[in-house]
């Protein structure tokens, strides 16, 4: 390959299946369809985000797009290396970030940790120290270098993940949920150093369960659903999907099942999402009626004890869950 | 990196040090009352025992650890050759062993008195590197076999002992039964430990194609190995990657 590629990742018509079996003696053969056929681009400099439900197929791409596993059919190119026969130009380039707790050796420090990894990617041991001092500084981990990973807390290995990744002094960054399971602090800190990377012109593909994050980072998104992308913008042009609509959105105790079926049941109402936190349930009605909609709601939600009603403006997870539902 | 977390659990000095010279000591105290090189037999196998232990268990358990941690997937994505990467780690866990074997050697001597004298030690020297040069080669063979499955630690217990007797390293393969010496003749250690006797006692009789020619069967061994481990690693590699099958645990 001579000169800069125009794109940093082109995928076109990505597809992969996996096997799986059922039963132990006599065994019955499923093929799963994980990613059913995508195509997109990103440009140099760019974060990108994807995001989608659980088994949307988003690990899936990424692990494609970073060579750990072969598309089933399709191709795509990265940094304009073709992903099935330019599989080390490709790792030479690219830096990996996976969030949560697995991915570093424990019994040693962070600091050894970094060497090893600046070794495997064949960093010169003339840089190698110097680099990883730096990122060390980076992400705030200088002052417990040298102690072992076992002892740091979850937002400090996902420091030292972030860390690992770079050491490599990556063009393109593959983060598949990096703040997952971190405290508010630590994924702050953790969206601050992504932003830091943008600055530096490194080109990012994030993927997310998070839309206000997704919001807050990514130039652009896709939003994958069932192995298709079902949309790509940029998140006030994913907004627009929800442009027509209002939320209402309900903090309440003793909100049950049936109540929220209730809910969807309703031709008024375009979707409900129910979140969980403490005892306080937070249940957002998206419909076009707006404020109009509400003494229907109180009744509906008759049994339960509300705490707050009101409407609101629709955010991208509006408009995501609009998408994927 | 190996090396490093193998240190960092205090247990490896039951299967490295302790084991071997249990096992050295009670084949001492067997062959007390036989003639000949026992010594030799008893010593060279608790240092066999220890070399091929570790070696096994690095590349093995080495991988399955990587595995378990979540860290195989990080490696995998390095512009690193897996095979290299196990080679390595074979090798510098086959000179750990090395250095277990010296230990044993100097614990023996210390309770059972000079029992070993090396007649020649500079060929005995290029024997036992040999020997670990194939011993670090036969583990990259097998560990790719470690990861395509999901049991390394079964396989790597599994294949402990088989590769110690059937190298013939605490007794002659002369006295296994006929059929199990096409598999003893097969493996490049079998050769390296008889050279490795040629070397230590001029009176030595083994294999009986003397010491060159089993120095040549160990480094031609070795390169067949390396060759054969080389590419079982390209094709598990893809294996693991079309079946995606390289996080499952």
């Amino acid at each position: 390959m001579t000169g800069r590629p125009e794109k940093a990742i082109t995928v076109s018509e990505l597809r992969r299946t996996y096997q799986t079996s059922k039963g132990i003696f006599r065994k019955k053969k499923e093929i799963v369809e994980a990613v059913k056929g995508i195509s997109f681009d990103v440009e140099f400099g760019e974060l990108f985000g994807l995001v989608g439900p659980n088994g949307a197929g988003k690990t899936t791409t990424i692990k494609i797009l970073t060579t750990l596993l072969t598309p089933t059919s399709g191709n795509a190119r990265v940094l304009g290396f073709d992903i099935a026969r330019d599989v080390v130009e490709i790792r030479r380039r690219i830096g990996i970030i996976f969030g949560g707790e697995r991915g570093l050796y424990y019994r040693v420090s962070g600091r050894e940790n970094l060497r090893y990894f600046a070794d495997l990617y064949g960093v010169p041991l003339a840089k190698r120290d110097k680099r990883i001092n730096e990122l060390l500084d980076m992400v705030g981990l200088s002052e417990r270098a040298d102690s072992k990973v076992e002892s740091y807390s979850r937002g400090m290995k996902q420091r030292l993940h972030i860390a690992k990744g770079l050491v490599n002094d990556p063009e393109l960054i593959f983060m598949d949920e990096p703040t997952i399971g971190l405290d508010p602090q630590a994924a702050r800190d953790t969206r601050a150093m992504i932003k830091q990377l943008v600055e530096k012109e490194k080109t990012i593909l994030l993927t997310t369960h998070y839309m206000f994050e997704a919001d807050e980072l990514c130039h652009r998104i896709g939003v994958i659903s069932n192995g298709e992308i079902a949309a790509l913008d940029t998140p006030s042009g994913l907004k627009r999907f929800v442009k027509d609509i209002s939320v209402i959105e309900v903090e309440a105790f003793g909100i049950v099942d049936s109540d929220i079926a209730s809910l969807r049941q309703r031709p008024e109402v375009k979707s409900v999402s129910s979140n969980l936190e403490g005892e306080r349930q937070t249940v957002r009605i998206q419909t076009p009626k707006g404020s109009e909609f509400i003494p229907q709601v109180t009744k509906i939600l008759s049994g339960a004890k509300i705490f707050d009603i009101r409407t609101k403006e629709p955010t991208l997870e509006d408009a995501y869950l609009r998408l994927v539902s | 990196m190996s090396l490093l977390h193998f240190f960092a659990d205090p247990q490896w000095i039951i299967p490295n040090i302790i084991a071997p010279f249990i096992f050295t000591a009670v084949a001492l105290v067997l062959f007390r009352n036989v003639s000949g090189s026992v010594a030799l037999y008893a010593v060279l196998g608790g240092g066999m025992m220890g070399m091929w232990g570790n070696t096994l268990y690095g590349s093995g358990f080495a991988l399955a650890f990587d595995r378990w941690n979540g860290t195989i997937e990080y490696v995998l994505a390095t512009p690193s050759r897996l095979v290299w990467i196990i080679a390595g780690r074979s090798a510098s866990n086959a000179v750990l062993g090395l250095v277990n074997a010296l230990a044993i050697l100097a614990v023996v001597m210390i309770g059972y008195g000079p029992l070993l004298a090396v007649a020649d030690p500079i060929l005995f020297l290029v024997a036992l590197i040999l020997t670990l040069a194939s011993l670090s080669t036969l583990g990259v063979v097998l560990c790719s076999a470690f990861l395509l499955s999901r049991s390394a630690s079964v396989m790597t217990n599994g294949l402990e002992f088989p590769i110690y007797v059937a190298s013939g390293s605490m007794f002659p393969i002369a006295l296994l039964p006929f059929w199990s010496h096409p598999l003893s003749l097969s493996l490049g250690p079998t050769w390296g430990i008889d050279a490795m006797r040629y070397a230590a006692d001029s009176t030595y009789k083994g294999l009986g194609f003397g010491y060159w020619i089993d120095v040549s069967v160990v480094m031609i061994s070795t390169i067949v190995y390396l060759a054969i481990g080389f590419w079982l690693f390209i094709v598990a590699e893809k294996k693991v990657r079309d079946d995606a099958t390289l996080v499952e645990y």
